[in-house]
């Protein structure tokens, strides 16, 4: 099969992680206008608590389901206890909290888990490879993505067919009107901050076996998420998957294209999009 | 305040401050100290961390030395040059360290190298770049680990003679110095052994993402897959390898591989069958070798990784020779180390007067499975070991 056929498809595997990656991180900076440097900690916990379960003899689908649900938690316990004192700050308190408590997990992790990565093996059923023809691809990361699209569906759902949902959007628009409405604001953003946790946490178990699960992911995480983020549009879901899918296509494509140039590339894509459309591909001014 | 208590002030301030250097040197004359740059943070934090164990066991295990105590200080580099500049000029200003040994990365360990010996100090490294004892050696600057001349050939010529139907050859290659050494180094056995190298894809220091390098390599379909990156990126793109199967479809073989560290962050099944280049092995039978196994579970209760022995050996290969120079001048300690011979962790170990190399072997290993393994730590067998270094002539080496 034609090898940019195939860096397409690997590109949009790289992109649904992305997408997932990022969608957290849009929604939150949509709604509480909030920047969260923590973003990449909780894909770090995420992919570490998967390493831990799956160590201890947990399956890797009950990983998949309660790792997320407890980062989501611990995301909104943390927004209630230390976040919310400072959303009436300036910016630079947000980064200066944030990037704190970012560094706090990252050594955190160094000190339970140590310096060195460890490997995570993807389930025995999602082991190997599939074949058709000249296309070979690991069954792994095409669970990947059809997982995280029937999620993207999930989320979708959520923030379009359910009061949350309604309360969110109309919160990225005014959270002022939502709270005249009788909406209890706050509650709403310890939501949202949750589960913009529990996504990230999310794409670190789908990543671990990819990726392993090593303590200086996180960092390399929240630069790609404000990439995605900055690509598709502060606030916009749908922006976070075009995004998302747009810079894995780049990405991969480069690898053929021009190989040392893969990772410049994906931040000349940035720019480009910042020089056309300032606001994001579907960004609202 | 008026102006006489003003002046009364500011003499004794100056006072003091004249007295700081004095009582800091009165400290510095007591203590012989030790600097380990290394990376601490970031995508090579493990390598750091194990090198600062490495010179801390040799350090207490010297004890004295010229009747002096020993110490050292640990300097995060970051993996970056000029990070590694400045800690360097630090520690040897604050803290009077003239002897150093760290460097994990060629780009900061080149930077170092150049200070040190502006500095007047002695540095010895494990770091690759053929460069660090070709065209931009110096006086200060020595190095303990086989460079990319030498791991290529003591890896790659091995392979050729054990998979003589393996013509075809893609690398995977860290677009830096080192890895341009490894690919030159290999493209010359390619070309002098009339096998084709039917693909290269260069990548970013800060890659993680493989799998486009990985399919741009199964669809030029190879015999072998040359991997000459280093470290967590050289752990990541094998992961990844192995989960696009070309375990099944091909050799692979990783030209320098970080050592025990890395088995353990993959495990026995990623491992199996791969080939690895390696500057050291637990297993390597010497007598030297035996000892620091047997100090490191004594102290630490594991064996020794690559880093940790290649920052323990270096960091003894100064403690030696300051004792047979029965000085800490740098510039006498230098001299002794050139031509030095010693029992070293690979066998009988020389330093190459004419640009600070060490003479030592270079090891080709194979992983092997789970069921095969003795303990928990018999990842791979020794498979080949030897000797390839550049002649002085042509290292471009003037010192």
């Amino acid at each position: 099969m034609n090898v940019y056929v195939l860096q397409v498809v690997n590109g949009i595997g790289i992109g649904m992680l992305y997408f997932l990656l990022a969608v957290g991180l849009s929604i939150i900076f949509g709604l509480l206008r909030f920047v969260n440097f923590a973003h990449g900690a909780f894909y770090l916990l995420g992919a570490y608590f998967c390493y831990q379960a799956i160590a201890w003899g947990f399956n890797f689908w009950l990983t998949l389901l309660v790792v997320p649900v407890l980062i989501g938690a611990a995301g909104w316990a943390l927004e209630r206890t230390v976040l919310r004192r400072v959303y009436d700050k300036a910016h630079e308190f947000h980064i200066l909290i944030t990037v704190g408590l970012a560094l706090i997990i990252q050594e955190g992790v160094i000190m339970v888990w140590g310096p060195l990565g460890a490997n995570v093996p993807p389930p025995d059923v999602l082991q190997g490879i599939v074949m058709w023809g000249n296309f070979i691809y690991p069954k792994y990361r095409l669970f990947v993505i059809a997982f995280t699209a029937v999620f993207a569906l999930f989320l979708w759902w959520l923030l379009e067919g359910t009061r949350l949902g309604s309360a969110v959007r109309a919160g990225s628009e005014s959270t002022e009107m939502v709270s005249l409405l009788g909406i209890n604001v706050m509650r709403i953003f310890g939501l949202t901050f949750g589960l913009g946790a529990a996504t990230a946490a999310l794409a670190g178990v789908l990543a671990a076996p990819i990726r392993g699960a090593e303590p200086f992911m996180g960092l390399e995480a929240i630069a790609i998420a404000f990439v995605i983020v900055v690509v598709g549009g502060m606030g916009s879901f749908a922006g976070a998957l075009v995004g998302g899918l747009l810079i894995g296509i780049v990405q991969s494509l480069m690898s053929t294209l021009w190989p040392e140039g893969a990772r410049l590339m994906i931040y000349v894509a940035m720019g480009a999009v910042l020089l056309l459309r300032p606001h994001g591909l579907l960004g609202r001014g | 305040m008026n102006r006489r208590e003003l002046l009364k002030l500011t003499a004794m301030s100056a006072l003091a401050g004249s007295l700081y250097p004095v009582r800091s040197a009165l400290a510095q004359s007591d203590t012989l100290m030790f600097g380990c740059p290394v990376p601490i943070s970031g995508a090579f934090a493990a390598n750091g961390k194990y090198a600062d164990i490495g010179m801390k066991l040799a350090i207490e295990q010297q004890g004295k030395l010229l009747g002096r105590s020993l110490a050292y200080t640990a300097l995060d580099t970051e993996g970056k040059p000029a990070t590694a500049v400045r800690k360097v000029q630090e520690a040897a200003q604050q803290r009077g360290a003239r002897f150093f040994a760290g460097g994990i990365l060629s780009s900061e360990s080149l930077a170092m190298g150049k200070e040190v010996e502006r500095l007047n100090g002695v540095f010895i490294t494990t770091a690759g770049a053929d460069e660090i004892t070709g065209k931009d050696c110096n006086k200060a600057t020595f190095r303990w680990s086989v460079p990319t001349y030498g791991a290529i050939n003591e890896t790659v010529r091995p392979l050729i003679e054990a998979h003589p139907n393996a013509k075809r050859w893609y690398t995977i290659t860290p677009q830096y110095v080192f890895g341009d050494g490894l690919l030159s180094a290999a493209k010359d056995i390619f070309k002098e052994k009339g096998l084709e190298h039917v693909g290269n894809s260069y990548h970013s220091l800060t890659e993680k993402e493989f799998s486009g390098y990985l399919t741009n390599a199964m669809a030029a379909q190879p015999d072998v897959l040359l991997v000459l990156n280093f470290g967590s990126q050289c752990t990541d793109t094998l992961r990844q390898a192995v989960s696009f199967g070309m375990k099944k479809n091909m050799i692979i073989l990783v030209a320098w591989a970080s050592g025990l560290e890395q088995f353990e962050g993959l495990g026995a099944d990623l491992c199996e069958d791969v080939y690895f280049g390696a500057q050291y092995w637990h297993a390597i039978d010497s007598e030297h070798n035996r000892e620091l196994v047997k100090l490191c579970n004594d102290k630490l209760g594991y064996n020794p990784n690559y880093s940790l022995a290649g920052s323990y050996t270096c960091t003894k290969i100064m403690l030696d020779a300051i004792a047979k120079a029965g000085t800490d001048d740098p510039a006498t300690v230098i001299k002794t180390m050139e031509g030095m011979q010693y029992s070293g962790l690979t066998g009988p170990e020389t330093i190459r007067a004419e640009d600070h190399q060490v003479i030592k072997n270079y090891y080709l290993l194979k992983g092997k499975g789970k069921a095969a393994m003795k303990n928990k730590d018999d990842y791979a067998d020794i498979i080949s070991g030897g000797q390839s270094f550049l002649p002085i002539d042509q290292t471009g080496c003037k010192l």
